[in-house]
């Protein structure tokens, strides 16, 4: 069970009744992307911008304002690296990689090209994610 | 409280996502390209389970839905650019986070693209809220709402189409 991987079916599962007793518990729906905005407001502030000139972290008292953080889905993030590290480990799944296999086949072996489009990819994900609200 | 609830739910979650494999660029990339279901296949398993146990406890009278507003303008286009970063990055965001657990170097630059998104957002959000927000406005609507029939057709229906997936999927070996 720890050393194995699991059926999609059977984790997928098993995230959706993790889903249903966090809501029961906590009140919490499953969710990632908002934290990388308010964590944007936060490196903002530490680097001495003034977030109060931006309507987005004032809106709603600050909801995704730098003060929202720490909160549950920051925690919830740092949990989703932890949890993906302990069970690679377990696996032995865990592998510093910087080219993924499929896009070695297709684009090659060169990082830096990678870093690139993964980093354009990240910006444009997010800023889509924020705008539909997911 | 909240804060280790949060990250107890995380480590789960980030266990449950490298078990089941969806955390690898392969397999999101396979899915977009149509050649390997498994991110798929977690997706809309986790979707039955939930949404039964969430209905459930709504009825019960345990918990309150706080729907998100249906705006078209936002979603189209939003979604629209999610698909374009999600095809370059090969991650969403919780699971670029789950593939630096893994090792992946390429979910950090994804997490630092992501950061820089989310600053964009900000200093753009006055235009997106007046151009595109506003566009296609409909509030806080829900399908079994819209359509006017109880939610539990609307789960049956939708979780045996979903199985209906699974079996071709399975027969296809995608």
């Amino acid at each position: 069970m720890f050393r194995q991987s699991w059926s999609p079916y059977l984790a997928g599962a098993v995230t959706g009744l993790l889903l249903v007793l966090s809501v029961l518990i906590s009140g919490k729906f499953i969710g990632a992307s908002t934290t990388f905005a308010r964590s944007a407001s936060v490196i903002e502030q530490t680097v001495g911008i003034d977030t109060s000139v931006f309507e987005y972290f004032t809106t709603s008292n600050g909801k995704y304002g730098p003060a929202s953080l720490p909160n549950w889905q920051l925690m919830f993030v740092v949990g989703i690296i932890i949890g993906a590290f302990v069970a690679s480990m377990l696996s032995g799944d865990f592998k510093l990689q910087a080219i993924p296999g499929m896009w070695n086949e297709r684009f090659g072996g060169n990082p830096f090209k990678r870093a690139v489009v993964a980093f354009i990819g990240g910006v444009i994900a997010l800023f889509g994610a924020r705008l539909a609200g997911g | 409280m909240s804060l280790l609830y949060g990250i107890v739910t995380g480590i789960i979650f980030g266990f449950l996502l490298q078990k089941a494999h969806v955390l690898r660029y392969d397999k999101q990339i396979g899915a977009l390209r149509l050649i390997d279901m498994t991110i798929v296949k977690f997706m809309l398993s986790a979707i039955i389970v939930a949404s039964i146990g969430i209905y459930t406890l709504k009825d019960l009278g345990l918990i309150q839905l706080s729907i998100k507003a249906t705006s078209l303008g936002a979603q189209l286009v939003g979604g629209t650019l999610f698909g374009i970063g999600w095809g370059l990055l090969g991650y969403c965001p919780g699971t670029a986070a789950g593939a630096l657990g893994e090792g992946r170097i390429d979910g950090l630059w994804g997490i630092l693209g992501m950061l820089c998104g989310g600053a964009l957002y900000a200093a753009v959000y006055p235009f997106t809220k007046t151009y595109i927000i506003s566009m296609g406005s409909y509030g806080k609507i829900s399908l079994p709402e819209i359509i006017g029939i109880n939610h539990w057709v609307v789960i049956l229906i939708l979780t045996a189409l979903y199985i209906l997936l699974f079996y071709f999927f399975e027969r296809k070996n995608l």
